[in-house]
């Protein structure tokens, strides 16, 4: 009877490895996924914005003219958000005042025009990846997914090279992650882990949308077609509220420098591996159906933008800025802020993960408190906890 | 912090505690052993990973849990648990590979993190097949690497040069916490069923044995 059994389940397994092998050709076609588009509305029924995705109860949203709104509810695929108020943005006066910069100036030399040393260059260095490697552009690749390297690779290439003629080190990882499934997040991970161990001041994931409508996206700026481009941050992990500063400090800077260029932030479910550091970013450069064209002519424009966002305006003054270490103060106030949350929230599921462990394997109650004290006892060498006593469960 | 972080530093609490030491023995380890299989894990993430050809292998990420996954598998009780273990892992395979294919591509319309999916597969289809916390960890790791095999192969097989990473993400690895989440689960669903069957609060059963199966 068991070895008929196994002699089951070693078939249906089998059949399983058959059926994922015959399933492949379908996934192929369908290599950048589904595409499944949603809609928010204010609560005056008027659109808000969409998404290429899936728009979930919590989820946030901070418009262009820096609005924040939070999803009510979700009925049939359309979501409705309520108007939170104004978001509070960072002050970015001090790029009027031609001063020193935001992020950085306050922990590093401010590394300007007139310093020559080649010491604080060294310390630009900003790190690429690309998580979805299909992802095209359809006028300009003739399709939204390639099985390889598609035309977002292109994007970031630029992206790298106008930051490098700024005088930024880039690191761009030009690994591919396919298929675009729901591994290609674990599998970018890893190349996310390898760049973190080179200490960039920030990593960014380069995309593209997955909306149909072009005009979603298209743009002028300063006179030049170009695309828009949408930040996102993924609201499930501990570091979320300090990558929240950092898309909104790069907010602030983009609406000062080149107005429209920044689409809006969306604040989703998911961590997009934003986990692994507080400068976190994942950019959409347009989306599928915008000329590559256009999103190559934004990398240019926001160089500039995380340039200036990390490293500060370059001026030939050397004056020291008090408004550029306020900035500084506030941007580090929110990093402790957003780590002090994500270490509460890690103590309190690390002690719930231990209790539910101890509850059912102790059954509780005296047995669970004999155990974990001798525990303690012996960590400890008899310093804390009971060395005996009871019975163990 | 992220989950993966946590699930290790609660699994290297509850060791520390002594709390899983009923799971460390069924699973032959002594908690000495665990504790240096845990920190040879975090080391191991941090050092170069081997590379052979278009297959890299991070140590801490895959080389120690494939070491781990080996030392029980030849300490399986029996023949049967042995070729249960494998099933277990080839079954979890093509659960993970299937849920690559069909479980939405992107976070925001993910119903949670995949990654803890692979955990429960590898978990529940091991307890499934024989109430076994060997089985379970072998199955949450040898799953997710056949899985990443089979994905590799087929990238290939289409042209495209994609390096094949095994554990590049050291501890924090799906490898490794597909495992954890595994042996964690199977502990969770055993004594809560144990509990229910047997009634009993503590010490269900010393032989091992319960009702339709077999505990290790």
């Amino acid at each position: 009877m068991k070895t008929r059994f196994l002699r089951l389940l070693l078939s249906f397994t089998l059949a399983l490895m058959l059926y994922s092998l015959c399933s492949i050709d379908a996934a192929a076609d369908d290599l950048d996924g589904d595409h499944e588009l949603s809609v928010a509305l204010d609560s005056s029924g008027a659109r808000l914005f969409a998404i290429s995705g899936t728009i979930s109860e919590g989820d946030e949203y901070i418009s262009a003219d820096n609005v924040l709104y939070r999803i009510a509810t979700v009925q049939n695929g359309t979501a409705i958000a309520e108007r939170v108020g104004e978001e509070e943005m960072p002050d970015v006066s001090w790029l009027d005042a031609g001063e020193a910069q935001a992020v950085f100036a306050a922990e590093e030399a401010i590394p300007t025009a007139s310093d020559s040393t080649g010491e604080a260059d060294k310390k630009k260095l900003i790190a690429m990846y690309v998580t979805h490697s299909d992802e095209s552009y359809i006028p300009s690749d003739g399709t939204q997914s390639i099985n390889g390297q598609g035309g977002i690779y292109d994007v970031a290439r630029e992206f790298r090279d106008a930051l490098q003629a700024q005088g930024v080190d880039v690191i761009l990882d030009e690994s591919t992650h396919l298929p675009h499934d729901s591994g290609a997040y674990r599998r970018s991970r890893q190349t996310a882990e390898r760049l973190l161990q080179k200490r960039p001041d920030a990593i960014i994931d380069i995309h593209r949308d997955g909306i149909p409508d072009e005009s979603e996206y298209a743009c002028t700026i300063h006179g030049e077609n170009a695309s828009q481009v949408r930040l996102l941050v993924g609201r499930s992990n501990q570091n979320s509220a300090v990558n929240r500063e950092f898309a909104k400090q790069i907010k602030a800077v983009a609406d000062k420098q080149y107005p429209g260029l920044i689409k809006d932030i969306f604040i989703g479910k998911g961590n997009y591996n934003q986990d692994l550091s507080p400068n976190a970013i994942l950019l959409e450069f347009g989306t599928h159906t915008i000329s590559k064209e256009r999103a190559l002519a934004s990398t240019e424009l926001m160089a500039n933008v995380v340039n200036t966002t990390l490293y500060g305006k370059e001026t030939s003054s050397a004056k020291s800025s008090s408004e550029s270490g306020k900035a500084a103060a506030q941007a580090g106030n929110g990093e402790a802020k957003g780590s002090m949350t994500g270490i509460i929230w890690m103590l309190i599921a690390v002690v719930a993960g231990v209790l539910i462990f101890a509850l059912v394997q102790t059954g509780g109650g005296k047995a669970m408190k004999t155990k974990i004290g001798r525990g303690m006892s012996e960590m400890t060498g008899g310093l804390f906890g009971k060395k005996s006593g009871g019975n163990e469960a | 912090m992220s989950i993966g972080m946590i699930l290790l530093l609660v699994l290297a609490l509850l060791i520390l505690f002594g709390v899983l030491q009923r799971v460390l023995d069924r699973m032959a380890l002594t908690d000495r052993q665990a504790l240096i299989g845990v920190a040879a894990i975090f080391i191991g993430g941090w050092l170069p990973d081997l590379t052979f050809g278009m297959v890299t292998v991070n140590i801490g990420g895959a080389l120690i849990p494939l070491i781990l996954c080996v030392y029980l598998f030849f300490h399986a009780g029996t023949a049967k648990e042995r070729v249960r273990s494998l099933v277990a892992s080839a079954l979890t395979a093509a659960a993970i590979y299937i849920i690559g294919l069909y479980f939405p591509a992107d976070p925001v319309t993910m119903p949670f993190d995949p990654m803890i999916l692979y955990g429960v597969a590898g978990g529940a289809i091991a307890w499934l097949l024989g109430r076994s916390r060997r089985s379970a960890f072998i199955a949450g790791i040898l799953g997710v690497v056949l899985a990443d095999v089979i994905s590799g192969v087929m990238l290939w097989s289409q042209g495209v040069n994609q390096a094949l990473r095994l554990g590049g993400a050291g501890a924090l690895d799906a490898v490794v916490l597909s495992g954890v989440i595994a042996v964690l689960l199977c502990e969770l669903f055993g004594e809560i069923m144990e509990r229910i069957t047997t009634g009993r609060a503590d010490a269900p059963h010393e032989d091992g044995a319960i009702e339709g199966g077999q505990r290790a």
